[in-house]
């Protein structure tokens, strides 16, 4: 492990790194695609698409922050999105005036995604099931359910009050949009300056110190894997609001996708590491490159073939980026050392 | 062979649900039922294996489906492109490309650190993204593929005589029994197999009783590769067709059924009995859904519920173990 000095060393370096590799995108992208990256109708459809998966990639990060995992998300956001869509098609309390069912469906995801959230935590404490295999059976048994429930087929078809959510916009800023930011905003004041925040932080870079410390391991994982929880849950709700359908393994690439945006935000999989700011930045960037995907027609082959070797090398210059600084500043200083040498002579 | 208290449970689910469906169904009770689960089961079980040996040795493979069906694809591809035809040569060339992409597995999680999980899955997309951008992603059908491709995938043993006709046992099942005694004798009866238990169980350990932890992860992930090969190409002859885009996402399943089968994630503990009664029950599951009535849909909520329970009681075992050895993690 690195001593604490490094570990903050390597966090700023690796921030400041995005920053430079965000700022060089948006200019290569630019000069690339001109107008149809910069155009105020793509910078408006990438905010309508960014909340579904940026919700997901919220959740990994919590669950990536105290050292585990949820690959459950996704399962959670389809399954609370396939039950609120039974409510809100009238299939369950039918009888229910149309906008109280509204609001009943979005309550059900929202507790639906919870309750979920809290199986998974209950799971990893109670029974000391690792967090990777925990979640991994739960995303089989929530997709279960939503196959069971659906058939695998799409639920198409809400109220019109309902989609008007999705799509409706503030200056042309989608809602979902704002919402999704202001979570954010929250979650970023929650992780710094609270003390649950604080935990959060110890407990991911030494679970057995923060234990001995007197702070309640079991009920900190389960707030958090709830949490991880609820932002499915509104994944899910963003997701059948904006395509109006809900149905069993939508968004499925979401996952990898979510742990390359963990992975190059500086939230080490180990836990104890990152800054939501990070992470916003890099579902920006993700957001953009998809973008450009598209603008470039790729296949869904190349788009895996990009993905699948950003998270590959993006860990290589992690783990090789603070002995690559090292070397940079030996090399610079020995040159600095030489000049000088032959100054004297 | 000792047998150990989650196989008496897994042995007891598998008879008890049979009797449960053979009530439902007469038409279970027939050695068609068998030899269907045993050949469709075929590619997974070797594959099971594989992932057995990775999970010994502490880690986690979710690559090993894009490995077999990069292998597989490739193989089948240089065999139409130059007009060759015998299936031997395809599991030669199957074999040797996935344990190439086994040891880049292997050479990736010794140099990065990182879990094995986050690692296999970029090369998962990796690989499956390199083989469909560059080497093909057009299907091939039963007219393109060489003859013996349908000969050996459709080949039998022998044959019994049933009331709806002859029905045979795959030759696959050679394989597969080759691949189960293999692998027993490596995990039991080698120094490697040895020193992936222990590198499983600790890996400081291992290393100061002398293991080199590379040399076992080269020896875990090409294995891993090796029977990808194998397991693809087994996979394309019974299917007669190869798709660029099948097996990838099937993984899961087989984790799972290795998990049921009593695997530990963390390392260290599982045994080639538990992985075969666990895949086989999954097989069960899915084989016999419709025989009680229901879709096909059922099935991730069958094996997600047993995956769930399974998984909770093995792990409260250790937990209520490590607090009476005052091991807290």
């Amino acid at each position: 492990m690195l001593g604490n000095r490094n570990k903050h060393e390597l966090r700023d370096t690796s921030l400041n790194a995005l920053y430079i590799v965000t700022l060089f995108v948006l200019i290569l992208f630019f000069f690339v695609f001109g107008s149809s990256m910069y155009s105020g109708r793509n910078i408006q459809s990438m905010a309508y698409q960014i909340p579904e998966f940026g919700f997901v990639a919220l959740g990994m990060m919590f669950s990536f922050m105290i050292g585990g995992i949820d690959l459950s998300i996704i399962a959670n956001a389809n399954l609370s999105g396939i039950l609120a869509a039974n409510i809100l098609m009238g299939t369950w309390l039918g009888g229910v005036p149309e906008p109280t069912r509204i609001v009943l469906a979005i309550l059900m995801a929202l507790t639906s995604s919870l309750v979920f959230g809290a199986f998974n935590g209950l799971l990893i404490t109670k029974f000391g099931v690792p967090s990777l295999i925990a979640t991994l059976g739960t995303m089989t048994l929530y997709s279960g359910i939503g196959m069971a429930l659906t058939g695998g087929k799409s639920l198409v078809g809400f109220p019109k009050r309902f989609t008007a959510m999705g799509i409706s916009e503030v200056f042309g800023i989608p809602v979902i949009f704002i919402i999704f930011t202001a979570v954010a905003v929250i979650l970023g004041f929650l992780v710094k300056y609270t003390v649950a925040g604080r935990r959060i932080y110890l407990m991911g870079t030494n679970p057995v110190a923060a234990r001995f410390s007197g702070i309640d391991n079991d009920t900190l994982l389960i707030f958090i894997f709830m949490l991880t929880g609820l932002l499915g849950g509104l994944s899910g709700l963003t997701i059948i609001s904006r395509v109006n359908s809900a149905k069993v393994g939508y968004g499925d690439a979401y996952l990898l996708q979510a742990l390359v945006v963990c992975v190059i935000g500086g939230i080490h999989p180990e836990g104890g590491r990152g800054r939501i700011i990070g992470v916003m930045i890099t579902i920006a960037l993700l957001q953009m490159m998809s973008s450009a995907f598209t603008i470039l027609q790729l296949s869904p082959f190349a788009k895996k073939l990009i993905w699948g070797s950003m998270l590959i090398v993006v860990m290589g210059l992690t783990k090789e980026g603070p002995r690559i600084v090292a070397f940079v500043k030996k090399v610079t200083s020995s040159i600095r050392v030489s000049r000088l040498k032959e100054g004297r002579v | 062979m000792r047998i150990n208290k989650i196989e008496v449970v897994l042995i007891s689910i598998i008879v008890a649900y049979s009797l449960f469906v053979g009530t439902m169904n007469r038409a279970f009770f027939n050695i068609d039922s068998l030899f269907d689960i045993i050949r469709s089961s075929a590619s997974v079980m070797i594959l099971a294996m594989g992932l057995l040996v990775i999970m010994l040795s502490g880690g986690i493979d979710i690559s090993f489906m894009a490995v077999a069906l990069f292998s597989s694809y490739t193989a089948s591809k240089i065999l139409i492109d130059n007009g060759l035809t015998s299936v031997a040569l395809a599991f030669m060339i199957a074999i040797g490309i996935g344990i190439m992409l086994g040891l880049v597995n292997a050479l990736l999680i010794s140099w990065l650190k990182l879990p094995p999980f986050i690692i296999t899955l970029g090369t998962q997309n990796l690989f499956h993204g390199v083989m469909a951008t560059f080497i093909g992603a057009k299907t091939f059908g039963a007219g393109r593929l060489p003859p013996s491709y349908a000969q050996f995938g459709s080949s039998t043993l022998f044959k019994i005589q049933t009331e709806s006709g002859a029905v045979g046992l795959t030759t696959h099942v050679l394989f597969v029994v080759a691949v189960i005694a293999l692998t027993w004798f490596i995990i039991r009866k080698t120094l490697i197999g040895r020193g992936i238990v222990a590198m499983g169980n600790s890996e400081d350990a291992a290393i100061r009783a002398g293991f080199n932890p590379l040399k076992l992860r080269l020896f875990a992930y090409g294995y891993m590769g090796f029977l990808a090969g194998i397991a693809g190409i087994i996979y394309v002859c019974q299917v007669n067709a190869v798709y660029p885009d099948k097996l990838v996402g099937e993984e899961l399943m087989v984790i799972a059924g290795a998990v049921i089968g009593g695997v530990s994630v963390s390392g260290g503990k599982g045994k080639v009995l538990g992985v075969v009664l666990g895949i086989f029950i999954i097989y069960l599951l899915n084989s016999t859904l419709i025989f009680i009535g229901l879709t096909s849909s059922w099935n991730s909520l069958f094996v997600g519920s047993i995956l769930t329970v399974s998984i909770a009681l093995t792990s409260y075992q250790e937990k209520k173990k490590n607090q009476l050895d005052f091991i807290f993690n």
